[in-house]
């Protein structure tokens, strides 16, 4: 077939815009992560041997898990159900999940400082049932880790969707055809099939949290920080740009890491079907 | 009798417990935006318009609300100027190295926005671009590439090719048959890819936290501000408009759809 523009002069202005808006202020940042204030390794030393900084890490990776394992949980009894039940109800519950792609995360983590918050409907119920004072949950862990689970939800759901909706209804039919009860027929036969689906999901999940700095920031504790807001802290604060370079360097390889994982277990470029 | 696949009893009551959970937070912004108490409380003691009143006469959320117009606009444009001929190479085309290349491009969209966030900062600190229109644009453009590239591949990839070999039997050149039958058939994709690259610019808060200034003030940076500094309850009045216009926006691409059969 005839061939117009060569290949490589398509992928310029991409690639060339790539490198300059996100590569070059990348490398200037592993750059001062390395020479800030002096060039050596002393920052990336200091990183592993302060207790505080080995504290935030292992925070971040808690949080972030019990975000994934949260939107797991809630997530795949509400795919599953979509995907076994057809026509109106399922768009409707499609919708409600897409409707949340279309509103910003600072509006859904506003809603929860108001739901949350000392004026809201869950202290007022606490002290309609007696509990006094009523639990404090705004500017705490509980709030972040409740709010990152609302908003990475639905990525969880339509991931797992996707994946359910897909598997063959004559299989479970005839699962239960040769005697499985309900129990069996999903353990055995749609738990093994949408793996891969929970695979992607956990990871997708993970590592939209791990990196997660507005709503822990404005719903969580400032003394449990996590690696984000230590990153933005180090600089507003302390003007410490080699210190946040150096911990923005180590969240990267971090996720460089899970997304070789994923790369390898799914594929990054499945993102594009 | 119950179909065996069909969903138990417990499973639906669950399902639509999360629902529940999904929305029960959008659901309190509206009453809330329409409060006429100062603070947050919930649920609101009296209702009036009074906040949307101060949303709209003040120059202080107006004026980020106009920014993130222009620096969406501008910032898909520029995306869409960028990033189609890439799309077009990475699914037509074979090469070496056209899977890491996939990857590569995907790759803005992965990164924690913090990390560009600090990179931007003190980048653009010694280019002078920080709290200009630029910097923004430049920086949302890059992020906005994956996303681009993302709406036009599952259109790019379904396009019938036998109606490009047509136009090519039929005499057209090569670029007679991009601009009169390429093009019009991916213009809906091309239309979407732009529109998701504004909400994706419109909402992005992490970037633009730290690169824009006082005077090119985001919607999202102002927003952040209220609520982490004041407690101002015209969030409630922006946060409400943005999702009547997600409700609109959906319903939009509903009727398209069914208009315009698949």
């Amino acid at each position: 077939m005839r061939r117009g523009v060569p290949t490589w002069l398509l992928l310029l202005p991409a690639v060339a815009y790539l490198l300059l808006v996100f590569g070059v202020p990348l490398g200037n940042t592993f750059w001062m992560s390395i020479s800030e204030p002096t060039l050596g390794l002393q920052n990336f030393a200091s990183i592993l041997t302060d207790p505080l900084y080995a504290r935030v890490y292992l925070r971040t990776v808690l949080v972030a898990a019990t975000v994934t394992l949260l939107c797991l949980g809630l997530g795949y009894p509400l795919a599953h159900y979509m995907a076994r039940r057809s026509g109106v109800v399922a768009a409707l519950l499609l919708g409600a999940c897409g409707l949340c792609f279309w509103i910003s995360y600072l509006v859904r983590t506003y809603a929860w400082t108001v739901i949350l918050g000392n004026r809201g409907p869950v202290t007022a119920l606490a002290r309609w049932l007696g509990v006094e004072p009523p639990p404090v949950l705004l500017f705490t862990t509980t709030a972040s880790l409740i709010a990152m689970t609302h908003i990475l939800l639905p990525y969880m759901v339509l991931t797992l969707y996707v994946v359910l909706a897909r598997i063959d209804a004559n299989l479970i039919r005839a699962a239960h055809g040769m005697g499985a009860s309900h129990w069996q027929s999903f353990s055995r036969v749609v738990l093994p099939l949408s793996l891969p689906a929970v695979v992607s999901g956990c990871l997708l999940v993970f590592i939209f949290c791990v990196g997660f700095y507005v709503t822990p920031t404005l719903l969580g504790s400032p003394r449990d920080m996590m690696i984000s807001s230590l990153i933005a802290n180090e600089i507003e604060t302390l003007l410490d740009f080699g210190s946040a370079s150096a911990l923005a360097m180590v969240l990267l390889a971090a996720v460089l890491v899970l997304l070789t994982v994923y790369d390898r277990l799914v594929g990054i470029d499945r993102i594009l079907r | 009798m119950r179909r065996p696949e069909a969903p138990s009893l417990a499973n639906a009551l669950f399902a639509w417990c999360v629902v529940g959970f999904i929305l029960a937070p959008l659901a309190i912004i509206v009453p809330m935006s329409f409060s006429a108490s100062t603070s947050f409380e919930f649920p609101p003691v009296h209702y009036w318009l009074g906040h949307y009143r101060t949303y709209f006469s003040s120059e202080g959320w107006l004026l980020p609300t106009l920014n993130s117009f222009v620096i969406g606009i501008a910032s898909s444009v520029l995306t869409l100027l960028v990033a189609p001929p890439a799309a077009f190479a990475v699914n037509r085309r074979e090469f070496a190295g056209r899977r890491a290349l996939q990857v590569m491009l995907l790759t803005p969209m992965l990164v924690p926005s913090i990390i560009m966030a600090i990179s931007y900062y003190s980048v653009f600190g010694q280019l002078g671009l920080n709290q200009t229109y630029a910097g923004i644009i430049l920086a949302h453009g890059c992020v906005s590439i994956p996303v681009v590239l993302i709406a036009l591949s599952a259109s790019l990839r379904n396009l019938d090719r036998n109606l490009e070999r047509a136009a090519a039997i039929c005499g057209a050149t090569s670029a007679q048959a991009l601009r009169l039958v390429t093009l019009p058939l991916l213009r809906p994709a091309f239309i979407l890819a732009g529109f998701f690259a504004f909400i994706h610019s419109f909402d992005e808060a992490t970037i633009s936290l730290f690169i824009s200034g006082r005077e090119v003030s985001t919607l999202p940076k102002r927003m952040f501000a209220s609520i982490h500094l004041e407690a101002d309850p015209v969030v409630a009045v922006v946060s409400a408009l943005m999702i009547y216009a997600a409700i609109l926006a959906m319903a939009i691409a509903t009727f398209l759809r069914q208009r315009r059969p698949a």
